[in-house]
């Protein structure tokens, strides 16, 4: 009516006007609703809020859930959670750290106790910020803390669980270990439920499974006395436990690598031929995961830190060591798949190869004479390889290194894993800046010069070589459970990739491995079982490059440091493989005297479990043995058959 | 467009002086509320600067085009920024278990809060268009209307983002209680609309479900919303006559205090600035609100006065349910203070809103082309 868009059309201008008038009134008044509350809240009552803020009463406290176990394949724990005590200060009027740990050393003193563990930055702090004073209190102070609750204001003792580790030092590597969070980890979270002071995985699968292990904390709001000692509950909020981890390690097998060791620095890797379980995975020398419950003690941390072997180091995923002869099945599936050799050709070797000006040696002085591939590969002739190395060239051998998983990570379930090393011309002129030489050729061919690998890429390898070809990705975890067993989340094995390499071509190498363990001047004969199951191929990684003369090397044997890395890498039984073993010894000497020995323990241990777990099949260990798999009871029965006729063939192969 | 002199002269200065004023009270304060905070990064109060800053640009460009163009174009508005609701209900950024951002670069968007001004357009061209010459609307009449308003509910709904959902209803009540509606008919739909929540209750997640629980029943979660509350009024009480000084509350500084960047922020002012502090913030929303209603009164035409009531209302209800929930007067709901809470959606969309207002009040007296 006001115009021709209508101003709300029909109603008069009066009647608009007193809606406006009334809106002006509502707004009003509903503003004075709020600055009469505001008044009322600040002005009235005031002071009675202002003293309940100063000593706030009401506290909202964690409640610390507790992480997930973990459990090898067979579910036995080997990560739980026991019950602590922390000693916990809430500053209110003393905000001076010093003076309370004082006062806190003067209660123990009276029972002869001393307050240990690092203190947190001694000197001022905020009030209401609860200080850790010390982790993991033995029962008597936390009576003794009791006892003289009035003498010592705020400090309260509160429950918080701490993981241990009944795998010990055994598998300490794959689990890792868990600690206070960090200022820097704090900052990359977003989430709102982890705060300082919390506890998450620092290494291993602790840190990896975090999500899955840590649980979520719980929340109980309390009111306190001026002690801060709880006077009641307000509400609470559970925490949730975290979910499990079953892994596909057999710790039974673990122990036996472990040991296998004996203490020498190397590592071992165990994986499942037929789908790239990890069955055993060791570093050594090692470390006490429990050492790091409740946080480290900064001496235990130093000693740790400063050892001059890094025992905090996962060489089996992390050590990058040059591969040696057991890279030579990679040169003999390039050489073989390029057409380059036939199982006939020969190449003489008289204990050295000439190059240009420089000659490169056999580790056999005498040399091999005239060999084949096959002799090859069972002697481990070098100068034989040599030959193939400077017909394929650096790129070509890398092409089929990758296929083999070298020079790549195998994106096992842990951190810091390393890809290794495979040179090629274009990383050599990028990395080093220098053009590639011919001459470099020829250590390579043979698993040394650049070459790098991390014994899980030697093991995972040796794997694809036993199974007919197909590279699985290295698996740890097999799944994540809830309390009850209910399966949350499963890890499939998953393949990565196909050696490319024909099937007649990789029955050659199998054969030249098998050779290597079960022929006579076979460099693996430690590893021959009256079974004849075993195929491998021994590796001997010189530390220093190639020496020029007798003086370097016997500066080399003179100092431990400097001697060779021994190397063994096999698979069994040769017919239906069904373990890939490598083992890597630090500076130990020759892989045929020191590395395969080791191999030959963890060898014959997996059998003798394997017939020991087989024998009571209808006893009552089935159902123990069904939850953890039920499919894989039969195939294994079948193998064993299979391994039998294995056996015979094996026999017949010698007499050739 | 051709520039018009008048316009210049006719300029609101005073709404966007008092609104630049509010948000540099809002800068100041995020700045303290933040200061002891572990998480680091950009600081919020930085973050809160540029949106601000993004806000203005956008509010130029709204000043520059007519509202009654907006007006006409509302319907295919609010369907881009439902199409952005759908968008991010899909593929969406989801933090604090709500699913509800667009990134853009390093910036994050929350679609619902665009909705809000896409709504009262939506509704104000509606109402405009059907005119019921004198009479009221009827059951009929608001159907449309409510097709309008529930298409985007439903999906804030879903995310879970009840603060905003609840929003949205009191703009539609509010708008249409103001161009005037059968009350028999209201209560009929509001039956309706009652005897339909089941069948919605249905489709919603577990986690959802308990979200809008703990909503209607904040003693469901004793350590949320009722420790919230507590933590709140206290500050607050403490905060006596005059505060306890910029960056001295010891209640903010010492973490007591929850959301207190977002929801709880007014908590933090009144703490250090005291009773006198919170009236001089309270005359100033005053201010913005009845020279809001002002320029809805004054407007030259219905869309004018409809988008002018439509975004004063929305800022009315953000500043009262907001207080007033700090002050433990009223439910904790999601709701953010205006210009004081941290959130960079809410301050473009504010600004905006700002923006729309000056729009409608610098055209007051230009007669139509």
């Amino acid at each position: 009516m006001m115009d021709m868009s209508g101003r709300l059309s029909g109603h008069d201008a009066s009647d608009y006007r007193a809606r406006f008038r009334r809106l002006f009134a509502l707004v009003l008044i509903a503003f004075v609703v709020l600055i009469v509350r505001m008044a009322y809240l600040q002005l009235i009552r005031g002071d009675e809020y202002k003293m309940r803020s100063e000593n706030n009463s009401v506290r909202l406290r964690k409640l610390k859930p507790f992480r997930g176990l973990i459990m090898d394949s067979r579910r036995r724990v080997l990560a739980d959670n026991q019950p602590a005590f922390d000693l916990i200060y809430v500053p209110s009027r003393i905000t001076d750290i010093r003076q309370i740990a004082d006062a806190v050393a003067g209660v123990y003193a009276k029972r002869g106790l001393n307050l240990s563990g690092d203190l947190p930055p001694l000197g001022k702090t905020k009030p209401f910020v609860p200080v850790r004073l010390e982790r993991n209190i033995s029962l008597e102070k936390t009576a003794l803390v009791e006892a003289h609750a009035l003498d010592l204001p705020g400090v309260v003792v509160e429950v918080a669980p701490v993981r241990r580790y009944l795998g010990g030092d055994v598998i300490s590597h794959v689990i890792g270990y868990t600690g206070e969070i960090s200022r820097e980890e704090l900052e990359e979270r977003e989430s709102d439920e982890i705060g300082p002071g919390d506890i998450i995985g620092k290494a291993g699968l602790e840190k990896l499974l975090d999500p899955y292990l840590a649980g979520r904390p719980g929340a109980e709001q309390v009111e306190v006395n001026v002690t801060g000692r709880v006077i009641k509950s307000l509400g609470s909020v559970a925490p949730v436990s975290g979910l499990n981890a079953v892994l596909t390690i057999d710790f039974d097998l673990q122990t036996v690598a472990a040991n296998a060791l004996e203490g020498r620095a190397g590592a071992v890797v165990v994986l499942d031929a037929r789908d790239g379980s990890v069955l055993a995975l060791v570093s050594s020398p090692s470390f006490d995961p429990n050492l790091f419950h409740g946080g480290i003690s900064q001496r235990d941390w130093d000693k740790l830190a400063r050892d001059p072997r890094h025992p905090m180091e996962n060489r089996a995923v992390s050590g990058q060591y040059p591969p040696g002869s057991t890279y030579k099945i990679v040169t003999a599936a390039a050489a073989l798949s390029e057409g380059l050799v036939a199982p006939e050709t020969r190449f003489y070797c008289n204990g050295s190869f000439t190059l240009g000006n420089r000659s490169y040696r056999c580790w056999q002085r005498h040399g091999h004479g005239w060999v084949s591939l096959h002799r090859a590969l069972v002697e481990s002739c070098d100068v034989y390889f040599y030959n193939l190395g400077k017909a394929l060239g650096v790129d070509k051998l890398a092409e089929y290194a990758r296929s083999f998983g070298f020079g790549v990570r195998t994106g096992i379930d842990l951190p810091r894993e390393k890809p290794g090393l495979v040179p090629t011309r274009e990383w050599k002129s990028i990395k080093l800046k220098e053009p590639w030489q011919p001459g470099e050729n020829i250590p390579i061919s043979i698993g040394q010069g650049f070459d790098l690998a991390t014994p899980l890429q030697l093991a995972n390898a040796y794997a694809a070589v036993a199974n007919g070809g197909i590279l699985w990705r290295p698996r740890l975890v097999r799944q994540i459970e809830e309390a009850d067993g209910r399966v949350v989340k499963q890890f499939p094995p998953q393949q990565i990739g196909v050696l490319s390499l024909s099937a007649p071509h990789l029955e050659m190498i199998r054969r030249g491995l098998w050779g290597v363990v079960n022929e006579p001047g076979g460099t693996g004969g430690a590893l021959r079982r009256p079974e004849g199951d075993v195929a491998g191929k021994t590796g001997t990684a010189q530390v220093v490059g190639m020496p020029r003369d007798e003086r370097a090397q016997r500066a080399r044997i003179l100092s431990d440091r400097f001697r060779d890395h021994a190397l063994f890498a096999c698979f069994a039984p040769y017919r239906q493989p069904e373990i890939a073993v490598a083992v890597v010894v630090e500076n130990a000497g020759h892989g045929g005297a020191v590395a395969a020995p080791v191999a030959r323990k963890i060898i014959d241990a997996y059998f003798q479990f394997k017939r020991e777990r087989e024998t009571p099949r209808i006893a009552p260990a089935a159902p123990a043995a069904g939850r953890d798999g039920g499919k894989r009871q039969p195939a294994e029965g079948q193998r064993e058959t299979a391994r039998e006729d294995g056996e015979g063939e094996g026999e017949g192969e010698d007499e050739d | 467009m051709k520039f018009n002199k008048q316009w210049l002269l006719s300029f609101d200065w005073a709404l966007l002086v008092i609104a630049l004023a509010v948000c540099a009270i809002g800068v100041m304060n995020i700045y303290s509320a933040g200061l002891t905070l572990t998480s680091a990064r950009l600081p919020l109060y930085i973050k809160q600067i540029q949106w601000i800053l993004i806000g203005l640009l956008f509010m130029a460009l709204i000043i520059t085009i007519d509202y009654r163009l907006l007006s006409q174009y509302a319907y295919f508005l609010h369907g881009f920024a439902i199409l952005l609701l759908v968008f991010v209900s899909f593929y969406g950024y989801a933090t604090h278990g709500s699913q509800r951002w667009i990134a853009l670069g390093g910036f994050t968007f929350q679609p619902s809060e665009l909705i809000k001004l896409t709504l009262i357009l939506s509704l104000t061209r509606y109402f405009s268009v059907h005119g019921v010459n004198g009479a009221l609307y009827g059951l009929k009449d608001l159907l449309t209307p409510l097709a309008i308003v529930l298409a985007p509910f439903a999906f804030i709904v879903r995310q879970p983002d009840l603060g905003t959902a609840l929003m949205l209803l009191i703009i539609f009540l509010s708008m249409i209680l103001f161009v005037g509606v059968r009350i028999k008919d209201l209560l009929i739909s509001g039956v309706t609309g009652l005897l339909m929540a089941p069948v919605a209750w249905y489709f919603l997640k577990d986690y959802q479900k308990d979200r809008i629980l703990t909503f209607f029943d904040p003693e469901r979660d004793p350590l949320g919303a009722g420790y919230h509350i507590i933590q709140s009024m206290i500050a607050v009480g403490s905060g006596g006559l005059l505060g306890k000084g910029y960056l001295k509350g010891t209640q903010t500084q010492l973490k007591f205090l929850p959301e207190q960047q977002t929801d709880f922020v007014f908590s933090v002012f009144a703490e250090e600035w005291g009773f006198a502090g919170g009236m001089v913030l309270a005359i100033l929303f005053l201010f913005l609100v009845l020279w809001g209603l002002k320029i809805a009164r004054n407007a030259r035409d219905l869309p004018g006065t409809l988008i002018a009531y439509g975004i004063t209302i929305m800022l009315f209800w953000g500043i009262f349910i907001n207080i007033g929930m700090v002050l433990g007067i009223l439910p904790v709901v999601g709701i953010p203070l205006p210009f004081l809470s941290y959130g960079g959606s809410s301050v473009v969309v504010l600004m905006m809103s700002m923006g729309l207002l000056i729009n409608i009040s610098m055209r007051r007296f230009i007669l139509l082309p």
